[in-house]
């Protein structure tokens, strides 16, 4: 499995062991270099957002939630958020789709049609979120399949706009 | 039926419509419906399935995509009033809640507006009016000048005159003004006229308006501000200040009562100026006198809010007093029942605002899904919510998702209650402002008590952020809960009612709680 945490770069990898329901770290990676961990025993707890967390032989407890490929955890009173990756992505990839809606805003233009062939790169929409202008570009060479918003409708945050084939 | 506190009433009602949404409705709902009367809620389509519209007694549609559809529209609620046999309508905060036309409408179609008159709600909404009421009276005011500049004619003579003799830096203020529109600050003469066209069109954009008027600006000032209670037969009293001074471009952030810059004879003397300030529009109802106290020790008018405030807790938890409550009874035409003797200081209150915004992205609004959303509880640890686990954070509201207010025996055991609040307060799915919030009340700048209402925008934004946390841990903890099955969560509200044995939907064990003998 390989991870990346919100606003820190490099990806992680991480191999587990369990035994009668606890949880180890086996070895942890960052960027591909095995790297030093604390010891930390997880297990799970009747509640399930909840699981014990044992660091260096000090007991804490974490919430956990999923939502979308995130994961937020609730630890000593901070709350973080961290995305599951495909295997094989590496930290220049895209985590959150190029196609989709930054942030909830209005479609301000359309410059494709639907079974249009355009080039990685190729601007296909504007839309305007937060007073500000975002551009969404192909992210790779492709044919128009689906134009989902046209121009002047409201999109929600991760709503899908365009959608590109092969 | 109509409750036994009311019965001796000369205006009783048994209903109550609450034309407000959020945390501010659910906090009105649970007082009328403490009182032993029916509350009735209004709701637009995003709000169909949210806590105030569940706890209301009856809860009324409102149809429209805009908030002047709905939430903004006088004639729908009148209506729905009528509708749900509501003798009288509670307008919350924001809203209706200062539109004098609104509680005139109110009053005019027989309904009991629980609130002060519209000519009171009138005169302090209008800066320039309110000024010179206060001057009148006997309230001090900021040094300034009361002359209107309208922003159609040729002003910039006369401007230029009243600015030089208020003096610089001085402050631009839209008369209709509020929440820091249309206020600019003028530091050197030459500026004059870019920042007066700049407050005039603000004005003008945001509440149809563009007078400004003059005053000196104070800086290195507090943010102190006096609660007050008047019935409809001429008694006033006050019920303490409130201090936020913790602000964020005009913002109020964290919350507190009392005031650790106020002593009992200042007390005192705000105390009169605001119950001076309350008694010059006969006031009625529950109000609030914003103040500014400056450095030398000296206080001015800054505005009256003739409604309840976001931060009303406070005041509650150090004297006691259900201010919802009262609102009820004086509306009911009961006196006041308590008098400014009587009124006392029990410990102290702090208030943090939980907002749904990223502090990391100069507080961006945050939206998303509440997967879980567990508020802290215990001693002194009070939740004003007007948002449940499952519910959707959106656009179309305010960001505002609770208050956390804790009451303890002295300042510095609020702040710690509060921190600790703060720590155990579980919200994920949405980026929240928790962790913001508990680094700025953590802050020894806060922790000294004080702070002036510039403090948060003249503080680099790295002293409120958190250490970057361990990524090993994280990764662990992730990849462990994915690997045991915890942490998943459906689309729907009603997944977390799912039981992890049986794999159903509301298991009787879990949705009834029945007791076996």
């Amino acid at each position: 499995m390989n991870w990346k945490i919100s606003e820190i770069d490099e990806i992680f990898s991480i191999d587990l062991a369990e035994r009668d329901g606890l949880i180890t770290v086996s070895s942890i990676n960052s960027d591909g270099q095995n790297i030093e961990s604390p010891e930390v025993i997880i297990s799970k707890l009747d509640d399930r957002s909840r699981v014990s967390v044992e660091i260096n032989g000090k007991l804490r407890f974490a919430h956990v939630a999923k939502v979308g490929d995130k994961w937020w955890i609730h630890l000593d009173g901070d709350i973080f958020t961290i995305s599951e990756l495909e295997k094989g992505a590496k930290s220049s990839d895209k985590i959150e789709g190029g196609l989709t809606a930054p942030m909830p805003g209005t479609v301000l233009d359309v410059m494709v049609r639907e079974g249009q062939r355009v080039r990685e790169g190729q601007p296909l929409m504007t839309m305007e979120a937060m007073k500000m202008e975002h551009r969404i570009v192909a992210p790779k060479a492709g044919e128009v399949l689906s134009i989902n918003f046209s121009q002047g409708e409201r999109v929600d945050m991760g709503s899908v706009l365009v959608e590109l084939g092969d | 039926m109509i409750p036994e506190w009311m019965k001796d009433a000369p205006n009783p009602f048994n209903t109550v419509l609450v034309a407000n949404r959020g945390e501010i409705a659910v906090r009105i709902i649970k007082a009328v419906q403490e009182a032993g009367l029916r509350a009735i809620a209004i709701y637009s389509e995003p709000d169909k399935d949210s806590l105030h519209t569940e706890m209301a007694n009856q809860a009324i549609y409102l149809p429209g995509d805009s908030l002047s559809e709905n939430y903004l529209n006088s004639e729908a609620i009148i209506e729905a009033a009528k509708a749900s046999g509501a003798q009288a309508i509670h307008p919350g905060y924001g809203f209706l809640s200062e539109r004098a036309d609104f509680a005139e409408a109110v009053e005019k179609s027989g309904i009991t507006w629980i609130g002060p008159s519209p000519e009171a709600i009138e005169t302090m909404g209008d800066k320039i009016s309110a000024r010179s009421r206060m001057i009148e009276s006997g309230v001090p005011v900021i040094p300034g000048d009361e002359v209107a500049i309208p922003d159609d004619s040729d002003h910039l003579g006369t401007l230029a005159s009243v600015a030089a003799r208020v003096g610089y830096p001085l402050l631009l203020k839209a008369s209709a003004g509020g929440g820091g529109k249309g206020m600019r600050i003028v530091r050197e003469p030459k500026m004059l006229r870019t920042e007066y066209e700049a407050a005039a069109r603000e004005a003008s954009a945001a509440f149809g308006d563009g007078t400004v008027y003059v005053e000196r600006l104070l800086t290195g000032a507090r943010h102190i501000e006096i609660q007050i209670l008047a019935d409809k037969y001429g008694n006033c009293i006050h019920l303490n200040e409130r201090d936020c001074s913790l602000q964020r471009r005009h913002q109020k952030v964290i919350e507190e009562a009392p005031s650790s810059a106020v002593s009992d004879e200042l007390r005192k003397s705000m105390g009169e100026s605001a119950v001076l300030a309350a008694k010059s529009v006969d006031y009625v109802g529950a109000g609030t006198v914003e103040l500014l106290l400056s450095s030398n020790g000296d206080f001015y008018f800054l505005e009256m809010n003739t409604r309840l405030q976001v931060e009303h807790p406070v005041t509650e938890m150090i004297t006691g007093v259900d201010l919802v409550h009262k609102q009820l009874e004086i509306a009911s035409g009961l006196p006041l029942g308590i008098s400014q003797d009587s009124m006392s200081i029990s410990g102290h209150s702090i208030e943090a605002r939980i907002y749904a915004e990223d502090a990391k992205k100069g507080f961006l609004p945050a939206i998303g899904k509440l997967a879980l959303w567990r508020p802290p509880t215990g001693p002194g640890i009070r939740v004003d919510s007007g948002v449940k686990e499952g519910d959707e954070v959106t656009v179309n509201f305010d960001p505002m998702l609770a208050k956390l207010i804790v009451h303890a025996p002295s300042r510095m055991a609020a702040i710690r209650r509060l921190e600790l609040a703060l720590s155990s307060f579980v919200a994920l799915g949405v980026t929240t402002n928790i962790g913001f919030l508990r680094n700025a009340l953590t802050h020894p700048a806060f922790m000294s008590g004080n702070i002036t209402t510039d403090f948060l925008d003249n503080t680099p934004m790295s002293e409120f952020t958190s250490e970057d946390p361990d990524p090993t841990v994280l990764v662990a903890i992730a990849s462990a809960a994915k690997r045991l099955g915890a942490g998943k969560y459906g689309v729907n509200t009603n997944s977390r009612m799912i039981d992890d044995h049986s794999g159903h939907a509301y298991d009787p064990f879990i949705t009834l709680s029945r007791r076996l003998p």
